[in-house]
Order: C-alpha cells, then sequence, then structure tokens
C-alpha cells in the first residue's frame, strides 16, 4: 500500500474542475488526475485505490455537492483505514463560520492532513500545496 | 327661758331633792360656784365630756379644761359679774379621741340678796350641725373641681323673676365678661344664628310651657369669636308640684368633636384612598369571610355593591377547586403569621373567565398581637401578561428571522463567490492563454458561467420576494378543489410518467393561504414526486388531510425513491442541496417551498424511507 503521485479534484461545478484541472497539468503534466462529481463517487474511487494500493497523494475537496457532500465524504474518509497520510485540501466560497468549524473539527480528529481553501485557487497556491505533499 | 324654768323648779315648793333633779336635766348642764369650782351637774353633762363625779368634784372647771380659751375664762368672769347668758362654741377631742363640736352658754344665777351665786354652765353638741357643714363645703369643692375638669357649665333659670344665673364654669366656657349674664335673652346671644340658637331658644320655651326637657348637640360662638362644639341639656325644676325653673347645663365638647372628626376625616381619606386604588383590596375573617372589600374587587367580582361580597369566603365566590387553593394560601398566611408578597397566580372565576394577579397576602394583628386575619391586595396583571407572551412571540419571529437573514447572507455570499471566483479564474487563464481554440473553450465556459450567475440571482430574487411580501394576501381556498385544479394543470406530466394520484380530501374543507403560494407548493411536490420516482414502479402519489392542533395538514405521499433523512434531514430544505443524481435537481424547489409556506404562517415537514417512499406534510395554518 504505497502512495502513487495521483490528484484528485471532487467537485460538481465542472468549471472549477476545468480550472484546477487545467493548472495542474501546466505545473505537472505527467501526474495522474481524477475527477469526480460528489462524494460518493471520490468515496468509492478512495476505497478502490486503497485495495489497490494506489491511493492518490492530494485530494482537492468542494463541499457543496449532491449525493455526498464534503462533510459526509471526510466523515467516511477518515474512518477508511489507511495509514499514510493524505493532503485533503478543502476548496470552498463558503465563508460560514459553521463551515469553518466543522473543518478545526474534522482536522482534530484525523491523522490525515485536512487544509481549508477559498475560491478561488492561484496557480501559486497550487504548486505550493504540490510541492508539500 | 330654760334656766328660768331651772330657777323656778329650784325655787319651788316641789319636794324633790335638788340635786336629783338636777342629775336628770336631758340637756349637759354643770353648776359652778364663784370661786368656778365644780359643783355639780347633769348626767348628761359627765356622758358627754366622759368624765366621772368623783374626778371633778370640787375641782376649779379651768383645771378640768385646762386648754380652754381665752375668750372663755373672759366669759365666765364676766357672768360672775352678771352679765347674762354669755355663749360661744368650742371643739372638743374626748380621750377616745373622738371629735365633737359644743356650743356652750353661761348664765349667772342669784341667791336672796340678788347677788351673783354661781354659774349655770349648759353645753349644747353641734358636732352633727358642723360635720354637715363640713360635707356641704366638700361637696362644693367636688362639684367645682368635677365641673373645672369635665369642663360642665350649669345655669339655673328662675321662671318668675326672669333671672339666669349661671355658674362660674359657664360663664368661663361662655367666656362671659365681667358683667356676667343675667337673663336668657343673652345667653340666646351666645349661640351662633339659624340652626343652634333656633334650636336652643326652641328647647327652652317648650320646656317652659310643657316642661319637656332637652338634650342638643349645638354649636356657641364666644364674644372673642371662638366657635365651640357644646352639649346642652336642661330640665323644668318642679317644686311642691308647680314648675318654678329651668336647670340647664352645657358641656363643652370642642375638643372631642375636633379630634372626632379629624379621625372621620381621615377615615374617610382613607377609604377614597383604598376605594380608588387600581388595586383589588379587600379583608377576610378567621374564617376566610371577606370583611372589607374596596370598589375595584366589587368590579372584579361584577357586583354594584360591597354587601354582596361581604360575609361570604372563596367557596361561594369562586369555583371549588380555585376556592380551595385560595383558602389553603389564607391557612398559610394566617396560621404562620407570614406574608405572601407579590405571587403570581391565575384566578379563575365561576363564569370561566381567567385573570393574570400579582397577589399579596398580609397577616392582621390586633392589639393583643393576635391575627385576626389577613389583608389582600392583587394587582392585575393580565394585560402585562398579554403583552409579555406578545413580546416573547415577537422576538422569537424577529430571531427566526434574524437566523434565516444570516442563513440567506450566506447563502448569497457563498453563491455569489464561487460564480465570482469562477470568473476571476477563467478570466486569468484567458489572459494567459495564446491558443486561439482554448481562447473560444474559455469564453464558452465565461459565457456559462454568466448564465449560472444570472439564474443564481433570479433564484435569490424569488426567494427575497416571498420573504419581503409583508402584506400577504391570503384567501380562503376550498381544498379539495384547489388541490384537484393543480393535479389537473400537471395532468399531461403525470399520465407521461404513469402515475396516479389519490385525493382524499372532504368537500367542504376551507383553507386560508396564498393560492399562488399553495399551486407552486403542491406543483413542485408533485414534480418532486415523479423526478425521484423508483425505477421498478409506477409512481403513485397520494393526497390526504388532516387536523393537528391549529393546523390543516394536507400530506403528499409518493412511492418513489425515498431519502435518508438521518444522514440529509438538515438539509432537505436548504438551497441547493441535491440528493439524487438528477438531470433536473437543482436544489431550489424545496427551499422555495419551505419559504413560502413559512410566509403563510404554516411549515413543512417531510417523512421518509429509502426505497419506499417520501410523505412531505403542509402545515397550513388555520388562524389568521
Amino acid at each position: 500500500m504505497t502512495a502513487t503521485d495521483a490528484i484528485y479534484i471532487v467537485d460538481d461545478d465542472p468549471i472549477t474542475v476545468f480550472g484546477i484541472r487545467k493548472m495542474l497539468q501546466s505545473l505537472y503534466p505527467d501526474r495522474p488526475i481524477h475527477t469526480f462529481a460528489n462524494g460518493r463517487q471520490a468515496l468509492d474511487a478512495v476505497k478502490a485505490a486503497s485495495d489497490a494500493g494506489n491511493l492518490p497523494e492530494v485530494i482537492f475537496l468542494d463541499i457543496n455537492m449532491p449525493i455526498m457532500d464534503g462533510w459526509q465524504f471526510l466523515e467516511a474518509f477518515i474512518r477508511l483505514p489507511i495509514e499514510s497520510p493524505i493532503r485533503v485540501n478543502i476548496v470552498t466560497s463558503s465563508i460560514d463560520p459553521f463551515d469553518y468549524n466543522q473543518w478545526q473539527h474534522f482536522k482534530s480528529r484525523s491523522h490525515h492532513i485536512i487544509d481549508f481553501r477559498n475560491k478561488p485557487l492561484k496557480r501559486e497556491e497550487l504548486a505550493a500545496i504540490i510541492r508539500a505533499a | 327661758m330654760f334656766v328660768g324654768n331651772i330657777l323656778y323648779v329650784l325655787k319651788g315648793t316641789i319636794e324633790i331633792p335638788q340635786d336629783f333633779l338636777l342629775r336628770q336635766l336631758p340637756h349637759p348642764t354643770a353648776v359652778l360656784n364663784t370661786r368656778l369650782e365644780f359643783q355639780t351637774a347633769s348626767d348628761s353633762w359627765f356622758d358627754f365630756f366622759g368624765l366621772l363625779r368623783r374626778d371633778v368634784a370640787g375641782k376649779p372647771i379651768l383645771e378640768i379644761f385646762p386648754e380652754s380659751s381665752p375668750e372663755w375664762r373672759q366669759a365666765l368672769q364676766d357672768c360672775l359679774r352678771g352679765k347674762p347668758e354669755v355663749s360661744g362654741s368650742r371643739h372638743f377631742i374626748h380621750p377616745d379621741q373622738k371629735e365633737s363640736w359644743f356650743k356652750w352658754v353661761c348664765s349667772p344665777f342669784f341667791d336672796t340678796d340678788e347677788n351673783p351665786a354661781g354659774i349655770i354652765l349648759q353645753i349644747s353638741d353641734v358636732t352633727e350641725g358642723v360635720k354637715q357643714e363640713i360635707n356641704q363645703e366638700k361637696v362644693r369643692l367636688m362639684l367645682e373641681a368635677q365641673s373645672e375638669n369635665a369642663r360642665i357649665g350649669s345655669w339655673w333659670y328662675e321662671q318668675h323673676s326672669g333671672m339666669l344665673e349661671c355658674s362660674a364654669m359657664t360663664q368661663k366656657i361662655l367666656g362671659a365678661g365681667e358683667a356676667g349674664i343675667t337673663n336668657m335673652e343673652q345667653l340666646f346671644l351666645y349661640f351662633p344664628g339659624g340652626f343652634s340658637r333656633n334650636t336652643f331658644s326652641m328647647a327652652v320655651f317648650q320646656a317652659m310651657e310643657s316642661g319637656r326637657p332637652w338634650n342638643e348637640q349645638l354649636e356657641l360662638l364666644t364674644p372673642c369669636g371662638k366657635e365651640l362644639q357644646i352639649i346642652a341639656t336642661g330640665r323644668p325644676i318642679i317644686k311642691n308640684g308647680r314648675q318654678v325653673g329651668l336647670l340647664g347645663t352645657f358641656l363643652d365638647i370642642t375638643e372631642w368633636h375636633r379630634s372626632n372628626q379629624k379621625m372621620r376625616e381621615s377615615e374617610a381619606l382613607l377609604r377614597t384612598v383604598v376605594d380608588n386604588l387600581p388595586l383589588n383590596v379587600y379583608i377576610k375573617d378567621l374564617d376566610f369571610r371577606k370583611i372589607l372589600v374596596n370598589k375595584q374587587e366589587c368590579r372584579f367580582m361584577g357586583v354594584s355593591h360591597p354587601d354582596e361580597l361581604l360575609g361570604k369566603d372563596d367557596f361561594e365566590l369562586y369555583p371549588e377547586e380555585m376556592a380551595r387553593t385560595l383558602q389553603q394560601e389564607d391557612l398559610y398566611v394566617m396560621d404562620n403569621q407570614k406574608t405572601i408578597l407579590g405571587k403570581e397566580s391565575l384566578l379563575t372565576k365561576k363564569d370561566g373567565s381567567q385573570t393574570y394577579f400579582l397577589t399579596s397576602k398580609i397577616p392582621l394583628y390586633n392589639e393583643e398581637q393576635e391575627v385576626y386575619g389577613l389583608m389582600g391586595i392583587s394587582m392585575d396583571i393580565s394585560e402585562l401578561k398579554d403583552k409579555e407572551t406578545e413580546l416573547r412571540n415577537l422576538i422569537e419571529v424577529t430571531s427566526q428571522q434574524n437566523k434565516k437573514l444570516i442563513n440567506f447572507a450566506h447563502i448569497v455570499s457563498h453563491n455569489l463567490r464561487s460564480h465570482s471566483a469562477n470568473f476571476s479564474m477563467l478570466l486569468e487563464f484567458l489572459n494567459q492563454e495564446q491558443g486561439e481554440m482554448e481562447k473560444r473553450q474559455i469564453l464558452g465556459m465565461l459565457t456559462q458561467a454568466s448564465d449560472n450567475l444570472l439564474e443564481t440571482l433570479d433564484n435569490l430574487n424569488q426567494v427575497v420576494a416571498i420573504n419581503t411580501q409583508v402584506h400577504l394576501e391570503k384567501s380562503a381556498v376550498p381544498l379539495r378543489k384547489a388541490v384537484q385544479a393543480v393535479v389537473k394543470k400537471h395532468q399531461a406530466t403525470l399520465a407521461r410518467n404513469q402515475a396516479t394520484v389519490f385525493t382524499e380530501i372532504p368537500k367542504d374543507l376551507t383553507v386560508r393561504v396564498v393560492p399562488e403560494y399553495f399551486d407552486n407548493i403542491l406543483a413542485n411536490l408533485l414534480s418532486n414526486a415523479l423526478k425521484y420516482r423508483h425505477p421498478d414502479r409506477d409512481p403513485e402519489i397520494s393526497l390526504g388531510v388532516e387536523k393537528v392542533r391549529g393546523y390543516t395538514v394536507l400530506s403528499v405521499a409518493d412511492n418513489g425513491l425515498g431519502i435518508d433523512l438521518k444522514k440529509n434531514g438538515a438539509k432537505l430544505f436548504g438551497m441547493y442541496k441535491t440528493f439524487h443524481e438528477h438531470p433536473e435537481a437543482r436544489g431550489i424547489g424545496l427551499f422555495i417551498c419551505k419559504n413560502q409556506i413559512e410566509a403563510m404562517g404554516g411549515n413543512i415537514k417531510a417523512h421518509s424511507q429509502v426505497g419506499t417512499g417520501t410523505n412531505f406534510k403542509i402545515y397550513i395554518n388555520d388562524r389568521d
């Protein structure tokens, strides 16, 4: 079970997905990028990857999504038996204190590196995130 | 004359021994010789002074009465020189300390040659007379003191002479001058003209004519202008069966009258205050009966006169349950001598009407410090209570509005920010992009972003419109007809989905709604039932109705996919929350429904089971 350098983008907004993907591709043209329209799809993918031993290194996670939102995804994700820490970046346009508190809550409960960022993500920011991973 | 009799006896021819005769004289009499030595005396004389014959025989009289006055000695000497009947009086204390007063008379007696041969000393006991005189003086002084203290003056009118005699106290009360008052006309003038003078003069004349006594409370006006209150009494004086005059008295009661008046005034003031307080005031005795009630209490109990409440206990005035509670309170106050202050209580009257009171109950003590009852003071705070409830409701509404507003602000902020984030990102790409193809793709996305923004603004506008419509025009709508109209309108869509609608709503049931909102809510729920239909069966939608505490509840139950409310309940009616992967799920319909039903004073709730179906319940407010 070793981490690959794959990157997940979980967002139901095609424009955001397009933007992040475009920036990542220009920065790291060789890294595999997978996109998911909601938490359920992403969770299924993570589970499959965990079984296959090719977990992603970084996840970009939107909060407001249909079927399973970002928080519901995190709730399930941190319960998965994954030992190596994965970098999860919550990317949202929300400034609701509720969401901020939720982030703090999850951060304290997990060994994964959970970060909170506001949209829009800048190219330099992305570069820094990936470099840190 | 008496002495003459004795002389006659002494000189007479009756053969009775002289001494024997003398002894039996009823009047105490003694005989002295010229040397003023005691010769003999009557038994009554010895009795009077308590002396014995053998002790005094031959002794000079001045030795027998050593403390005799010079006046008496002089009288005895004068008598020996022939002066007849010298008299005087003296005080004598008997050996047994008894006090006596006596009068004495000394008369000389003569021998055959007409020379003084001795003195006859006669004594008469005047003790009774003197004692009476002293008593009379005592009575006079006592009367004077009494009339002074009680301020009772008296007057005496002699009918035949028209003379009026006033006692010193009368003069003093009337403030009469030196000249005094000597006739009735003068006395009348001391009464102020009008009632007092008329009453007094009438009383006097009637007493003169018919002997009728009187007793009147009248006013007096003294010459120096002092107003007095007096009680004038009077009655005729009858002597030998004939009316000879009038005896009258004046009792000065000015002071008493004044303090009495003051007391009555303060009593009246207290009564006025108690009666006009905007509080219910009552006093109860040890048997819990009301013994005083004020006007407010009468008004509250719906009676016109206190008599309708006095003497009654709470069991006669309130429903039994209420009366028992009240009596327990009373018992607590009187038994423990404890005060209840400002207790909030709800009072139910016999007619069922209820009033909120702030009640105080205070034990009342008599002069021996024993509880004899209690005083109750209650303030009607119903209006205050209503205002409080109103205020609380208002606060609740306001805080709910506030919560909604904050929530809405977050929704707006979030949505606008997400769109603007996309714009800024896409614009940056456009700026840096060289390839025409790529540029065109980004422009297409910008157009898409712009459309999305417009749609979002449109949705937000709808929500704002619902929430800012202050005066909603509700109207009474027959529920079954309204439901059937919506179903008919969507008949084509329902048919396309092979859906069946069951309606079970009473024909005559009406609800007060904003028809436009109602139609939208129902249309939304029908459309959701079709949108989230179960892939394995044809949609069935049941419309039913029930009454729940002030609400008419319309239920819209489907047999669709259902939704996990445990996971998503909180978000079901949120904006842009979608739970199914449906291309038309926009996450705005239920959010608007909720806003619309809440704007009508109602509510919407969902019950659901995944795989079985969902039941939406629309609570339509029956009031207003």
